[in-house]
């Protein structure tokens, strides 16, 4: 900014620049102090969060639609509980890395979601055979709560499975979450499914199978690519064939265990 | 049989439609057979049938679903007991008569599980070295809440065989009247 010679003429322009800068930098101060005061109610909301879940830590361990209202909570005010949120990345340490979770509540809650993942994995897998790696979160939740052996199950909502996939994240697991028309599927197979493939998945999730001739009439598809597609999804294990019906039928294994919510 | 007829809760793959085609993908079809595996000895162990013919079996409700018009046809069914069978499928079945491929011990227990349900029960019971006639093993009242009470004559024979062979009993008598003795 150094301009030695004046032009003429232009003084009223500066004078303007002048003044914008000052509503500029009171826009600033306001900003600031407003900034500060959300700060300082951010700083008190979180010290009442802490002591809150201080405090009732043990329902938020063992009550599901508490823990789920808990979370909830927390994430409006921008607080991933899974996530460290405090400490710098790639730290990993034990006690000062630590999540939100296990800062607050020494590890139990934390631990709560780390178990409940390790589950969710060992459901993704034994049924891995049947329904190819693609799992309703509902079904998961269903057979957490049921458990194996004495003793075994978890009282646990959708929310915590969806929450323990999401602590998988961070390892590269591969576990993702998949809506598939008004469902939510866990994917437990790193592959890609292509738009074709979705599309199908998609149709059988709200027409309960597919035929051929259903995908050539619905979807204006060729013979052919009907065909490959649906191989490809058998050969996946994502779909099952009925050859008992009149024009063979495509069904989804996740309709096995759909007992309708419950 | 005394068993009394409660309604069988049949698996949820039992009203899935594909559940009746044997899948031609292979790691597919293998979870089938498992799952078919299950539910016949489940279906089994709840009505306390040691065997099954596939020919009487075929309008029954294990492998004929009527209310969804679909059914597991008898070769298919073949394939399912076969799976069974093997090592794979964990030895839980056996053709009665290698031919015909018709009637098969469902092994909801294995010949030696069983001999160690008897094996136990004796010595809950202290029926150490005394004898015991078959009949009352199975037929009794002293059994009746026992597992084993009102088991095929044939498999308790072959499960008190492998006790014999452990020298964990002895069998004499005859035909009719056959008696046990543990030690």
């Amino acid at each position: 900014m150094s301009t030695p010679h004046r032009i003429p003429g232009l003084s009223a322009f500066s004078r303007t620049q002048i003044t914008a800068a000052q509503y500029a930098s009171h826009g600033r101060t306001l900003q600031e102090t407003h900034a500060s005061s959300l700060q300082t109610q951010l700083a008190v909301f979180q010290s009442l969060l802490h002591q809150f879940a201080v405090t009732h830590a043990k329902d938020i361990r063992s009550n599901p639609t508490f823990r789920a209202e808990f979370a909830r909570m927390c994430n409006a005010i921008g607080v991933d509980p899974l996530a460290s949120s405090h400490t710098a990345r790639g730290a990993g340490g034990k006690e000062a890395g630590g999540s939100f979770w296990s800062q607050m509540l020494g590890g139990s809650v934390n631990d709560f979601y780390f178990e409940l993942a390790v589950r969710v994995v060992e459901v993704c897998r034994d049924t891995r055979a049947e329904n190819g790696g693609l799992v309703a979160v509902a079904e998961v939740r269903q057979r957490v709560q049921k458990g194996r052996g004495v003793g075994g199950g978890m009282e646990v909502s959708d929310d915590d499975i969806l929450r323990a996939v999401k602590s998988l994240e961070p390892l590269g697991s591969g576990f993702t979450i998949l809506n598939l028309g008004h469902k939510q599927m866990i994917r437990s197979v790193p592959k890609e499914l292509n738009t074709d493939q979705s599309t199908v998945l998609e149709a059988i999730q709200v027409l309960g199978h597919v035929t051929l001739s259903m995908l050539r009439i619905n979807l204006n598809w060729e013979r052919p690519r009907a065909i490959a597609v649906i191989d490809d999804l058998m050969a996946d294990s994502l779909v099952w064939v009925d050859k008992q019906a009149d024009e063979t039928e495509y069904w989804s294994p996740t309709f096995i265990h759909d007992t309708g919510g419950q | 049989m005394t068993s009394t007829t409660t309604d069988f809760p049949f698996p949820p793959h039992h009203s899935f439609p594909p559940f009746y085609t044997l899948q031609p993908v292979l790691s597919t079809r293998t979870s089938q057979l498992a799952s078919w595996s299950h539910l016949i000895q489940a279906y089994c162990r709840h009505h306390r049938l040691f065997q099954l013919s596939l020919r009487d079996a075929a309008d029954g409700p294990l492998f004929y679903n009527r209310a969804l018009g679909r059914r597991l046809s008898l070769k298919d069914a073949r394939e399912v007991v076969e799976w069974m069978a093997s090592k794979e499928g964990g030895e839980r079945a056996e053709w009665v008569g290698d031919k015909e491929r018709d009637r098969f011990w469902v092994w909801w227990r294995r010949p030696e599980e069983w001999a160690g349900v008897i094996a136990a029960w004796v010595e809950a019971t202290g029926q150490k070295n005394t004898v015991l006639t078959l009949y009352e093993l199975t037929e009794s009242d002293a059994t009746a809440s026992q597992e084993f009470h009102g088991m095929d004559p044939e498999l308790l024979q072959r499960s008190l065989q492998i006790l014999v062979k452990r020298g964990k009993a002895q069998i004499f008598g005859s035909d009719d009247s056959l008696g046990v003795k543990f030690f």
